[in-house]
């Protein structure tokens, strides 16, 4: 095992009471935007557990699919064993961050030439993962990052932005709502 | 890393050079992967097993699962069909390296038609989906299985599930009408009918059912769909003692009473619900969900009645009726939950889908459900007893520490001399989850005066060998060593 990972060794129990039924996966928006088993929360799981018992490698793909998540908890309002799903994650993003690995794929980011420093995104946070830097530059951080997006919903100068390709970037949703607009106008 | 190096490869398989870029020629390069997290991932199913595919695919068209077929075959690579992955006995996991035929791309709803009483899908529609669409007309699609959520109908079909209301309405098996198929060498058939009624020679669709992806690949169905009945009237009986539940569900069926639910739940699997859900379940040795439905309120009363007068004569209690819909959304809820909770029973355990769907005569249903104890209290390990009794089928689940390996022996043993009883009593290895590997020994041994008629008709349809190969008839005699275990035991 890799010495990164010693920290998740806690969540064996857990990793194994996982019967990998896939309720988990069934209200998952992440699995919407992406509907490989590779991303479902059930699989998140099994990686972790590949990375504790060493039958897997950590590699950057396997650090963005553990890490891309938007921490709903649909899958643990689904779990009918009860296994921390998003606990689990957070944790094993911050080991594979520590690593070396990218784990921003879901998370915001703030372009510093349109922030105005206002801060209402540091209020905003429910994960208290947007701190000003030392220079006073609102900074997100990719591990605490739950991917809700209320940051970029309400800066005032459009600074924050998720990325594209989860169905949640500002552009995809503008494409969303033109879509649901004139699919209803076509039904009219 | 590559695939056939893998650790957790048991046999070094060589994988064919180039094959993702030709998959890609086929597919598309989005849909084609084989880096080694897909691969690590896409080699579990819901059972106990493990083995790593060289490539996961997933074709978006037919004549897509037409040409992947044509090429494995002309290339002898293995192809495992894979609908949700929520199958218990590893009949997706590719115990020979290959492709992964994902079928969940292939989801639509081709054609709804309740004058005719039937629906056309393609395979990998969600069960649940496929109902939530028939509703506004008035229909469901009845076998509901508890993987309903997720389950595809084409794996439903591959593995002939079944579920709470197959007691009434049937299995699988009893809702194929017909089906397209996508044969061994690309080539694609039609099967069966739209009728309700076909008597023409072989009933080659029913060969699929249940053939775990061995035959062919189902690529579309037609399946029989029903009128949501008017009235549904559920009931709850406790009972101190095991076998008298199960006496009941043997007289309730042989008194030709039609329940539309007759399902038995344990003390563990009643307490595991409790715990992990909050369900609120009353502490007995036993319940009982019964059920009637019908158009006819009277009806309804009538047949729910009687299995009630039936329960009382075996010392039932707490008989609790109700035409409340909400009620019985939450108990089915907590009946479907019941697998996943049986891992919260005891601190340190695992629920493992070990023996897990035996069927046994009814007349042996209350002596079943007590061996199941004796048998798990010999062996070290915890049993429980559930499941859709009113169809003759008994659920279990070996509740243990996986990572002790002894743990795993008194598995391997508690597994044999479950069989060994279900046999002895004419009763057959799995009732609707399938076979796979882990119950491939045990259902060898209940197959053995066919088992050369069945891999005539393998070598017949697959003379490549190439789809699911190494499953059912040719499976290893021992499911412990079959493939990695997706556990670690020391």
């Amino acid at each position: 095992m890799t010495a990164n990972f010693k920290d998740l060794e806690k969540w064996s129990p857990e990793l194994n009471i996982c019967i990998r039924c896939g309720y988990c996966y069934e209200l998952c928006p992440l699995y919407k935007a992406h509907p490989w088993e590779s991303d479902t929360p059930r699989a998140k799981m099994l990686l972790v557990y590949g990375l504790l018992t060493g039958d897997l490698e950590p590699s950057q793909h396997v650090a963005e699919k553990i890490s891309e998540c938007f921490f709903c908890k649909n899958c643990e309002n689904n779990c009918s064993a009860n296994v921390p799903v998003t606990d689990i994650i957070k944790e094993a993003k911050a080991a594979l961050a520590e690593a070396g690995y990218e784990v921003d794929r879901t998370a915001s980011t703030v372009d510093e030439d349109l922030c105005c420093r206002c801060y209402t995104c540091v209020s905003v946070c429910k994960a208290e993962a947007v701190e000003p830097d030392e220079d006073g530059q609102p900074v997100v951080d990719p591990v605490e990052c739950e991917g809700c997006g209320v940051c970029a919903a309400s800066c005032p100068s459009g600074a924050i932005s998720q990325k594209d390709g989860f169905g949640v970037s500002r552009e995809e949703l503008r494409q969303l709502l033109l879509d649901t607009l004139r699919k209803g106008a076509q039904v009219e | 890393m590559t695939p056939g190096n893998h650790p957790i490869f048991r046999k070094v398989i060589p994988m064919k050079e180039g094959l993702v870029q030709d998959l890609q020629e086929i597919v598309g390069e989005d849909a084609v992967r084989d880096d080694p997290a897909d691969l690590y991932v896409y080699g579990s199913d819901s059972s106990v097993h493990c083995a790593l595919p060289w490539a996961i695919v997933r074709p978006g068209t037919v004549e897509e699962v037409q040409e992947i077929l044509r090429y494995a075959n002309s290339n002898g690579i293995p192809v495992v069909t894979r609908g949700a992955g929520s199958g218990m006995s590893g009949q997706a996991v590719p115990i020979q390296g290959g492709i992964i035929l994902d079928m969940k791309r292939l989801n639509k709803i081709l054609e709804i038609s309740p004058e005719n009483t039937y629906v056309r899908v393609q395979a990998g529609v969600v069960d649940d989906d496929l109902n939530r669409a028939l509703k506004p007309y008035g229909f469901m699609y009845p076998p509901a299985p508890a993987s309903s959520r997720i389950a595809t109908i084409g794996g439903e079909i591959a593995n002939n599930a079944s579920g709470t209301r197959s007691v009434k309405y049937g299995a699988t098996r009893d809702c194929v009408l017909g089906m397209k198929v996508v044969m061994a060498d690309g080539s694609l058939v039609n099967l069966g009918s739209t009728t309700r009624v076909e008597a023409s020679g072989y009933q080659v669709d029913r060969l699929m059912v249940g053939s775990e992806g061995t035959l062919g690949v189902i690529v579309e169905a037609t399946m029989k769909i029903v009128p949501i009945p008017k009235y549904r009237c559920m009931g709850v009986a406790c009972f101190n003692e095991l076998e008298e539940a199960g006496d009941t569900i043997s007289e309730i069926i042989a008194s030709g009473t039609q329940p539309s639910v007759l399902e038995l739940m344990d003390n563990v699997a009643i307490t595991a619900v409790n715990t992990a859900i909050d369900l609120g379940l009353p502490d007995v040795e036993a319940l009982l969900f019964i059920e009637a439905d019908g158009n006819v309120k009277e009806a309804v009363d009538y047949e729910i009645e009687r299995m009630k007068e039936i329960a009382e004569k075996y010392n039932a209690f707490g008989i609790d009726i109700s035409y409340d819909a909400e009620k019985r959304t939450k108990l089915f809820k907590g009946r479907k939950k019941l697998f996943a909770s049986l891992s919260r029973y005891k601190e340190g355990y695992s629920c493992t889908s070990l023996a897990d769907d035996m069927a046994v005569p009814y007349s042996r249903m209350a002596e079943m459900a007590r061996k199941i104890h004796d048998i798990a209290d010999r062996n070290d390990v915890i049993m429980t007893a559930y499941g859709h009794c009113g169809s003759g089928c008994v659920h279990t689940k070996i509740l243990m520490d996986p990572t002790r390996k002894e743990q795993w022996e008194g598995a391997r043993n508690a597994v044999r001399e479950i069989y060994e009883y279900v046999r002895s009593v004419g009763g057959t290895t799995s009732a609707e989850h399938g076979i796979g590997l882990s119950k491939a020994p045990a259902w060898k041994k209940e197959k053995q005066d066919s088992l050369e008629i069945i891999g005539a008709i393998k070598k017949a349809l697959d003379p490549n060998n190439i789809l699911n190969p190494g499953k059912l008839q040719d499976a290893p005699d021992d499911w412990l060593t079959a493939t990695d275990l997706r556990y670690k035991a020391e």
